[in-house]
């Protein structure tokens, strides 16, 4: 987005330039070197696609917490803390409520049981061999192949943004060489060099938000001290942010008002159970090698992800109290307006030339996590899915090296295409249309007994179609920039408040579970044999 | 005011957070030689 531009920029200039290419250029030498050792112990197409299905559980809990967090959740999400306040908690809440201990316990162990004794190697592979379905495989693949690149595109242009101040090359260069380093390691590496890089950096990504927390309190006086000054600030919370329901930053916003239904659907709820069915975190499970890797990976998951998403959210909205106390300014006035700009600028202000390092690392970090795992989704999709379902060729490891470089390709071009502000909004769209087309359909398909593909089909298309219709002409968020009710009705929405500020999530994924349920006790399954293999 | 927040809902929140990460430790510690399908049994 544009505000990771400037206020990147500044960070880059903040430090001596040297310095920092010389860190990030040895971060990226060690991430390829880990790569390779993935590389080297990939030896078949269950290797590349499912990392042998032999992962230790602190890789696998730090490659799904890692993939799942990007730079979005830090900077971005970060940024409307410092601009909506702690009430943003409840999505730490949800991360790892939903995100870590029903991902695991309650999906995770029956999608590992059943993938492996299905053989399932891709999200859609599970889903078509639950519904003994080519079509449901297919249609599956289609959504990823479609819709994925959207997402891919954003953290695309989030990570050339970063490298280019860094490296001081010129944006377009940034994004190609940016796309080409990730996809380095993905296309020989496959998902072992995914899941190794993926560790590596979430072990960065830990220390960077450590020493952000521990720093932030140091500076602001002490846990109390700082929350009180903060709580203090409440008189100066902005006109037009009062008159929508904000009532400080360290409150609630007034229940049903506007920034109250922002927060609670699209923030907390939105992403909070989007991450559920996203398909690139679901083939995280089908890596373990039995239930107690899985058992481990979430004692260890939690942890890792509090420190991620709850310390982004909590040092962002304090942020107002360093900005007031150093400038007279809260921090989105301090930030020149944009939400997205509050981080870096916090950073670069108030931390050590050497902290700034380690930050724009962490940064570069939740890209690239997240970016290579897109990658590998995207790539076997097309392949194993789309273009080589039933055939032996789609577990080929070449073939499905080419599906990656394709999907890259795809992706790098939609970034040249897409706006930059896109980042954030783009993060909740995607996760938000996964859970509506997927949710319910990947839930009855490995809790049902007897899970009617009827069913599944109508659920997942119900979902993706009522996500896009709500996304086009109530939400105005995306359907005020997207334009098409504008221009087919004369205005931006077709419901008024509050319905417009009420996420398509909240709506879609209701509607395809309910169509979920009705189609499945009207339907009764053609073909027995899920018997054979489904766990009550 | 705890810690210097007044909003319990805030608080709830951090509680709850903190809450759930010592769950999943407690889970991952119970659990972490079982074998056993869902819900750890």
């Amino acid at each position: 987005m544009d505000g990771y531009t400037g206020t990147i920029t500044e960070m880059a200039m903040a430090v001596d330039p040297l310095t920092t290419a010389v860190f990030v250029l040895l971060y990226i030498v060690i991430t390829l070197i880990i790569g390779y050792v993935g590389y080297r112990q990939t030896k078949n197409s269950d290797d590349y696609l499912v990392a042998g299905r032999d992962s230790h559980p602190i890789v696998i809990a730090l490659s799904y917490g890692a993939t799942f967090i990007s730079t979005s959740a830090i900077v971005g999400f970060g940024g409307v803390a410092a601009n909506l306040g702690m009430g943003l908690i409840w999505l730490t809440v949800l991360n790892i409520g939903v995100g870590i201990l029903i991902a695991f316990v309650v999906f995770g162990k029956k999608t590992r049981e059943i993938g492996q004794r299905l053989s399932a190697v891709t999200y859609p592979d599970l889903m078509g061999k639950i519904y003994n379905s080519p079509l449901m495989q297919y249609i599956s693949g289609l959504i990823i192949v479609i819709a994925m690149p959207l997402y891919t595109a954003a953290i695309l242009i989030g990570g050339a943004r970063f490298l280019e101040p860094t490296l001081n090359m010129p944006y377009n260069y940034a994004l190609l060489a940016f796309a080409a380093i990730v996809a380095l390691y993905v296309v020989f590496g496959g998902l072992i060099a995914v899941m190794y890089t993926d560790a590596f950096q979430g072990f960065i990504m830990l220390a960077g938000m450590s020493a952000l927390l521990v720093l932030t309190y140091v500076y602001l006086g002490g846990v109390t001290a700082a929350h009180s000054a903060l709580t203090a600030m409440s008189d100066l919370v902005p006109s037009t942010l009062a008159a929508q329901g904000m009532t400080g930053w360290t409150s609630m916003p007034s229940p049903g008002s506007p920034i109250w239904w922002t927060l609670i659907s699209t923030l907390v709820l939105g992403v909070g159970i989007g991450v559920l069915a996203q398909p690139q975190l679901v083939v995280r499970f089908m890596t373990a090698k039995d239930n107690k890797s899985l058992n481990r990976a979430v004692a260890m998951g939690a942890p890792w992800l509090l420190m991620m998403t709850g310390v982004a959210f909590t040092v962002g909205a304090l942020t107002n109290v360093y900005f007031y106390q150093q400038t007279g300014k809260i921090a989105i006035d301090a930030a020149g307006g944009n939400v997205d700009a509050i981080i870096p600028a916090y950073i670069n202000m108030a931390m050590p030339d050497i902290f700034v390092i380690i930050f724009m690392l962490t940064l570069l970090s939740a890209a690239m996590s997240t970016l290579s795992g897109l990658y590998h989704a995207m790539g076997t999709a097309l392949i194993c899915d789309i273009w080589g379902r039933g055939r032996a060729c789609a577990l080929s490891m070449k073939a499905n090296r080419v599906g990656v470089i394709i999907m890259m390709i795809a992706s790098v071009l939609l970034a040249f295409l897409m706006p930059t502000n896109i980042i954030a909004r783009a993060t909740a769209m995607f996760m938000g249309l996964c859970a509506a087309a997927f949710l319910p359909s990947f839930a009855a398909g490995i809790y049902v007994k007897t899970p009617s593909t009827k069913a599944a089909l109508w659920s997942m298309v119900s979902g993706a179609v009522s996500w896009f219709l709500w996304t086009a002409f109530v939400h105005t968020a995306e359907s005020k920039p997207l334009g098409v009710c504008q221009l087919l009705f004369g205005t931006p929405a077709l419901l008024p408040l509050p319905w417009t500020v009420i996420d398509p999530i909240i709506i879609a994924l209701p509607f395809s579970a309910v169509i979920m349920i009705l189609v499945q006790h009207r339907s009764r399954r053609p073909d027995t044999s899920k018997e054979d293999y489904t766990i009550e | 005011m705890l810690l210097g927040i007044s909003d319990p809902q805030i608080l709830i929140g951090y509680g709850l957070a903190i809450g759930l990460v010592l769950a999943c430790v407690v889970y991952g510690w119970i659990y972490w030689n079982d074998n056993g399908d869902g819900h750890g049994s």
